[in-house]
């Protein structure tokens, strides 16, 4: 616990003596802090668990660098190299051959600058990579407040790149500093992407799946074959009919071995033309086809990093609403703490299915507090129940006398009872 | 958690990287170097000699650039990464829980209600400028309403950090009504702070006038209160030697700030943690169970979508239980107006339809399934909880 210091000339030497005093009441408030998480901490662990994609996704970007300056390095060095094969078998003059090999002197100079600035980058990713590790094990019982609040803060950024807002994103991680446990930088990736294929441009799509072939490939994607059908489709529309043949023979014909049915089908729109009535080809020249291809591609960017399809925040939001979900909750006196008191979420809840309770929870009317084994109910004469707590810190104020909060009944604390709950 | 297996897997994995890297700074080094010698001898050679001495020359460089460990090596060494690669996705797989999505709903979350709940949690925070941003962004020009309010508190409370009270006072007295009605004491206990920051720094007589001004309204209501700040008076700049230290200790203001924010959000009608932040804590707890309950309900993701209840209960902390709900222990049903929870002679409780079932069982009295007192149905009363 931080104490802070005292301003207004209230010196350490005037402040000593009290020391002791605050002391004890702060070792006091950090004793009932440190019993409350104890249930907190074994919790832990399992939450933890839950952070695969924190790793996986640095860890992911990291590789795709390490491969991608791998195959720029290979691809110069075998072009230098051939250049240097097909220069000793041509008929070159002396001077011809002197500047030829000084090209191949810069080339590879420049090889050199590219080859270091890539691995500054990967070695930036690899410290992102361990940068993780190590900020799931700072969490303990301590500091587990300030650590959920930047577990929420990453959730937030999290939602807040899947929805394409970036610039909130970027201004949240900065101000709450955890820019390292973020992925701005690989959905940067995916934004030139979705705004090319929101303005209905297909390149940067197209140059994606070059990057990503192999894996597109493993899992079977159709996302590039959906984006041949999308860009023939475009040229039936625009009458270029010649084109959208030409252009179906190169692209789409490839994909008929896998895709024969959906290719017959967008085939067939040569004859129907964008003004079609009939609803099998109508829906193609659909604007929201554009949007499918959206979503299309931000599930294959996903899988790709190794994240969820869901954004973290929903999946977290609805195993919280289903865990906290009882009947209560939609009763008038609800009470506001609990986040099902609100509309909003409420909305959000209602199409979750409520808890199971499999043991009695009392919640004390007054403190609010459970009541359980250190804290038992009482029973009043006329079956009201309250905490010992509450009861007691009563008495105490009013010479031994109950009042029940609901009816108004008098009593004395001697005639109160004690109840079992199993 | 054991995270050493993963650190392991990633240590080996940038070791194997940064090796791989050398290697190829290496090769490409050595093969400069190999063109700039034959670029040397190219240039030493006299124009207007033998046309096959540059020949020569190249076929030289040729054969050398072929023979070269180097750029072999640059193919092995990333082969090498190959394996550290795959084995730390791998590892992670193990270590964590690889979809955390199995148990997700396909349910169609809405995005304004979402987003409006988010900006509020933004405003709430304090975090004005990302709250804007992301209302302008998310086009949720209306959720902006819930941030004048929350400046307001956020002023407060940083004001109270720095020990300024004033605005804190000012909006207690404004708000004295709203407080008392939610039986709230915060007035007081802010006067009570005030009171002792002035008699710690300017001495017994201000503080006896600030008393008399602001502290009398409270006399009768919180007379012991009263009575024992009046005695500090005593102790006028030597408080903390007195047996009243606890109040100068810091940890008065922090508690107070709490409380204040509790009151803030209060008369607002919001709850003083943050809903979304309680939400997502309660996700974060829950979500194991039903990632452990989805791995026996596989194949079953029909019946999943479709539950009006969890199949199993989600044991939530303390700070999670916001209602009363009593489970009998004998039929394991939650009590209900017409089953009401009912107190038997000895003190455990059943539900009303179980103390029925056991008293038919025997004729007039029947024996606690808890205890072994005689139990007398119509002896037992219904509870209230
Ligand atoms: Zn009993």
């Amino acid at each position: 616990m931080e104490i802070d210091p005292l301003p207004n000339g209230n010196t350490a030497t005037e402040n000593a003596a009290a020391r002791p005093a605050s002391d004890a009441v702060a070792s006091l408030a950090a004793a009932a802090k440190a019993a409350a998480p104890a249930l907190k901490v074994s919790h832990l662990s399992d939450s933890l668990k839950l952070e695969h994609q924190f790793l996986r996704v640095p860890f992911e970007h990291y590789k795709k660098t390490i491969r991608a300056n791998h195959r720029s390095v290979e691809k110069e060095v075998s072009a230098v190299i051939s250049a240097v094969d097909s220069s000793s078998s041509s008929d070159f003059s002396r001077d011809d051959a002197v500047s030829h090999l000084s090209s191949l002197v810069s080339r590879l100079q420049g090889l050199k600058r590219k080859l270091e600035e890539g691995s500054r980058v990967e070695n930036l990713q690899a410290q992102r990579c361990r940068a993780r590790l190590d900020h799931l094990e700072s969490a303990d019982a301590d500091n587990l407040s300030e650590w959920s609040n930047t577990r929420l803060k990453r959730i937030l950024v999290d939602y807040m790149l899947r929805m394409s807002y970036y610039e909130s994103a970027a201004k949240l991680a900065e101000t709450s500093n955890i820019q390292d446990l973020v992925d701005i930088d690989v959905f940067h990736e995916a934004r030139r992407v979705i705004e090319a294929l929101q303005n209905k441009e297909v390149a940067p799509a197209l140059a994606w799946c070059a990057d990503n072939r192999s894996r597109l490939k493993k899992s079977k994607s159709k996302f590039e074959f959906q984006l041949r059908l999308q860009e023939f489709v475009e040229l039936v529309r625009a009458d270029n009919n010649m084109r959208a043949i030409l252009y179906a023979r190169k692209y789409l014909a490839p994909w008929g071995a896998i895709h024969m049915k959906e290719l017959q089908r967008v085939l067939a729109t040569l004859a129907f033309k964008s003004g079609t009535e009939c609803a099998t080809y109508k829906v193609l020249f659909e604007v929201k086809q554009w949007d499918n291809l959206v979503d299309l591609f931000k599930q294959e960017f996903y899988r790709l990093y190794g994240m969820t399809l869901e954004p973290l925040l929903n999946i977290y939001l609805q195993a919280g609403l289903s865990a906290l979900k009882t009947p209560f909750c939609y009763e008038d006196d609800c009470p506001k703490d609990d986040p099902l008191s609100q509309e909003s979420f409420r909305k959000l809840a209602a199409s979750l299915p409520f808890s199971k309770q499999q043991h009695s929870k009392l919640v004390c009317y007054i403190t609010k507090e459970l009541m359980d084994t250190e804290n038992p109910p009482m029973v009043l004469p006329n079956g009201y129940v309250y905490s010992t707590k509450a009861l007691e810190e009563m008495a105490r104020r009013n010479n031994g006398k109950i009042t029940c909060p609901r009816t108004g009944v008098v009593c004395n604390y001697s005639d109160l009872a004690k109840a079992y709950i199993s | 958690m054991e995270l050493k297996a993963v650190k392991d897997a990633a240590d080996h994995v940038t070791k194997k990287q940064k090796l791989c890297s050398s290697k190829c700074q290496e090769a490409i080094e050595q093969i400069g170097q190999e063109i700039e010698q034959a670029l040397l001898k190219l240039q030493s050679t006299d124009a207007s000699t033998s046309y096959p001495d540059h020949k020569a020359i190249l076929a030289d460089l040729k054969t050398k650039l072929k023979d070269m460990a180097n750029v072999s090596q640059l193919e092995s060494s990333q082969k090498e990464l190959n394996g550290p690669l795959s084995k730390y996705p791998k590892q992670l797989e193990k270590s964590f829980n690889p979809d955390i999505s199995k148990a997700y709903r396909n349910v169609d979350f809405d995005i304004h209600t979402i987003n409006e709940i988010i900006a509020s949690h933004l405003y709430r925070e304090g975090l004005f400028e990302v709250g804007d941003c992301f209302a302008n962004e998310a086009g949720e020009e209306e959720a902006t309403a819930l941030k004048s309010p929350f400046i307001e508190m956020y002023h407060i409370h940083q004001a109270m950090k720095s020990r300024d009270l004033e605005p804190a006072l000012k909006w207690a007295s404004a708000n004295c009504e709203k407080l008392k009605q939610s039986g709230s004491d915060l007035e007081l206990k802010l006067h009570r702070l005030q009171y002792v920051e002035i008699l710690q720094n300017q001495g017994r007589d201000e503080a006896l006038k600030y008393a008399r001004t602001f502290l009398s309204p409270f006399a009768s209501s919180h007379m012991a209160e009263i009575q024992k700040l009046m005695a500090c008076l005593l102790w006028a700049g030597k408080l903390d030697a007195s047996p009243y230290s606890d109040l100068l200790a810091p940890i008065n203001w922090e508690k107070l700030g709490d409380e204040f924010t509790r009151q803030f959000c209060n008369l607002l009608g919001q709850s003083f943690e943050s809903p979304l932040g309680v939400s997502v804590a309660a996700g974060v707890e829950g979500l194991p169970t039903l990632l452990k309950l989805m791995n026996v309900m596989m194949g079953k993701k029909q019946e999943w979508q479709s539950m009006k209840q969890l199949p199993v209960p989600i044991e939530l902390d303390k700070e999670f239980q916001f209602h009363t709900i009593f489970v009998c222990p004998v039929s394991r049903d939650q009590a209900t107006e017409e089953n009401p929870p009912m107190l038997m002679s000895c003190g455990h409780v059943l539900c009303k339809q179980s103390i029925t079932k056991l008293s038919k069982s025997s004729t007039k009295t029947f024996k606690c399934p808890y205890c072994p007192t005689e139990i007398e149905a119509t002896h037992c009363r219904r509870l209230f909880f």
